[in-house]
């Protein structure tokens, strides 16, 4: 049962990261590699407080949420003026420069061998221990995160931004202001991403740098693409690909020493068939066009 | 000066994979991250082929032409028929990041994840004032250097080079004269791939090799290509050069754990202040994008 409740854990936290992800790829056709740096400064800066300052953990979850949208400006400058691969290419050297950030400060994040000891979270006094009382908790949390992902879509945000992802030379002739709405999408999503980071980092107890690398971020991009965008839908089925498909490869039983690998070739092997079968993901609305 | 020399012999690395990485950008605009992928093959490649019983100069030219095949059939089942459709720029570069993924894990899952090495034992070095060289550090990269140095004769001399250049130069037009685009692109990719080829086997001859080195080197590269331009062909070798010494000099005056950081700071600052390298010239507006 405690398995049955790690895995739901996984599957909400992959679940927001999946939905902030959308909110620009999928809403803002904004495509970027440097997520899993928003993940890893919304985990850090929580982490810290916590452990170092003994915070609260909302508050220390809203610190690391603000600190994430506020370092998001060093993508969302950048989109003003670059498109398509460059734009990738921006957000590749974005992602290097946050890790190496975090793999070298080492007097503020431990370097390397990460920070240690980070507690479970605890809400006016009643201590979430149980993985049972984390999966309510943190279901709870993107339940909410989802629904406002939902409601975005429809809301007058939702609309220019997705006027901006299918044209954005006639969504400025209209007056819409594009600088500027790339970087309300950029700070939305990264604080999302960044309350992930923080959950994250509560439920495991222990981060370090390489949760929170390049790879990460390519692997959070093919879950995104591959569940879909354009809706709440696509990247939930995104997050839960990515859940199962590593348990049915335990079903399988293959050897623990490959299941990592045949998990990313199945990725990688799904990514082209996507590309070429249905572009917009199992469940996705919007595609590349 | 030894420092120099080191980062020099390095860079003439860097170029090659720059090159071949603007072979393919600056003609079809794919963002070709497999070449990572086919450069992390050759060195299997090699050590297959020396191992059922060949010499190893048949496996080096034999992991060479394999390398360019796989390249011509990314492009024929891959990239071709995206072109065809008119693809947007993002789908090339998921397609080819799904297709990094499954070289790369193939790779992992038949010889496994660990670091292997072509040569045995201590390696011959040569001193001469007061500068030391090993032996394998300096063949890869003057091997590499020929194969470039080849390349760039052919694309100046032959007819068919002059017909790359053009497809560079204005894609339309050329298939508008009655060239072959599609014969054209298993030149280009084929080429590339025999050049990473190359570049990856210096490589790994000198410092060993495991599955997961392509796509650094294929990011270092796309960093070449840009701080060179992407106007002409020498701008990336010149840019992979700069950066390899670049680099070098980071290693010894600093740290290494800063040298992804300068690279990629160096990318961002040449694509917002020089964004056509350092080789840009003026062109006339209708020459351009």
């Amino acid at each position: 049962m405690n398995y049955l409740y790690h895995l739901i854990i996984y599957f909400e936290i992959y679940a927001i990261v999946a939905m902030s992800l959308n909110l620009l790829i999928g809403y803002g056709g904004l495509l970027q590699v440097a997520h899993a740096a928003y993940y890893g400064i919304g985990a850090y800066a929580a982490a810290l407080l916590w452990t170092k300052l003994g915070w609260g953990f909302f508050s220390g979850l809203a610190v690391g949420a603000f600190a994430a949208g506020v370092m998001s400006l060093l993508v969302s400058l950048p989109a003003w003026r670059f498109k398509g691969d460059y734009f990738v290419m921006i957000s590749i050297a974005v992602q290097t420069l946050i890790y190496a950030t975090l793999y070298n400060w080492i007097e503020l994040t431990n370097g390397p061998f990460g920070i240690s000891g980070i507690a479970r979270p605890v809400i006016a006094g009643y201590s979430f221990v149980t993985t049972g009382s984390i999966t309510v908790l943190y279901g709870a949390l993107a339940l909410g995160l989802g629904m406002i992902m939902a409601l975005l879509k429809w809301s007058p945000f939702g609309r220019v931004l997705q006027a901006m992802r299918d044209d954005e030379l006639a969504a400025r002739s209209i007056g819409i202001p594009v600088n500027w709405l790339k970087l309300q999408a950029f700070a939305l999503a990264s604080a999302m991403v960044g309350i992930a980071g923080g959950l994250y980092a509560s439920y495991v107890s222990y981060i370090d740098p390489t949760s929170f690398s390049l790879n990460e971020s390519i692997l959070m991009l093919s879950m995104v693409i591959i569940g879909g965008t354009g809706n709440v839908r696509g990247p939930l089925t995104g997050a839960a690909v990515l859940i199962l498909l590593p348990e049915a490869l335990r079903f399988v039983q293959l050897p623990d020493a490959v299941a990592a690998n045949v998990r990313l070739l199945a990725y990688g092997l799904l990514l082209v068939i996507m590309m070429h079968l249905r572009p917009q993901g199992l469940a996705g609305t919007y595609r590349y066009q | 000066m030894q420092i120099f020399l080191n980062g020099l012999l390095q860079g003439i690395l860097f170029g090659a994979i720059g090159v071949a990485f603007s072979l393919v950008y600056r003609t079809t605009k794919v963002f070709h991250l497999a070449l990572g992928g086919i450069g992390a093959l050759a060195p299997y490649l090699v050590l297959a082929t020396i191992a059922i019983g060949l010499p190893a100069w048949v496996a080096v030219i034999f992991a060479v032409l394999a390398a360019a095949c796989l390249g011509v059939l990314i492009d024929e089942s891959i990239h071709w028929p995206f072109s065809r459709k008119r693809a947007p720029a993002e789908v090339h570069l998921i397609a080819s990041l799904g297709v990094y993924l499954v070289i790369v894990q193939s790779i992992a899952l038949i010889w496994g994840n660990e670091t292997q090495v072509l040569r045995m034992g201590v390696d011959q070095t040569w001193t001469a004032f007061e500068v030391t060289l090993a032996q394998a550090q300096v063949l890869g990269p003057a091997l590499t250097l020929a194969a470039t140095v080849g390349l760039f004769v052919w694309l100046n001399g032959a007819s068919r080079g002059l017909e790359l250049r053009a497809l560079a130069d204005n894609p339309i037009l050329v298939s508008l004269l009655g060239r072959n685009v599609r014969t054209l692109r298993r030149w280009i990719f084929g080429l590339s791939a025999a050049l990473a080829a190359i570049a990856a086997l210096a490589v790994a001859w000198d410092v060993g090799f495991d599955p997961h080195v392509g796509l650094k080197a294929v990011l270092l590269g796309m960093v070449a290509m840009i701080i060179g331009g992407t106007g002409s062909f020498i701008g990336p070798f010149v840019g992979g050069v700069l950066l390899g010494v670049l680099r070098a000099e980071v290693v010894w005056f600093g740290s290494a754990r800063w040298e992804e950081a300068v690279t990629f700071t160096l990318l961002g600052l040449f694509l917002f202040f020089r964004p056509l390298g350092i080789f840009a010239r003026r062109v006339r507006l209708e020459e351009g994008a």
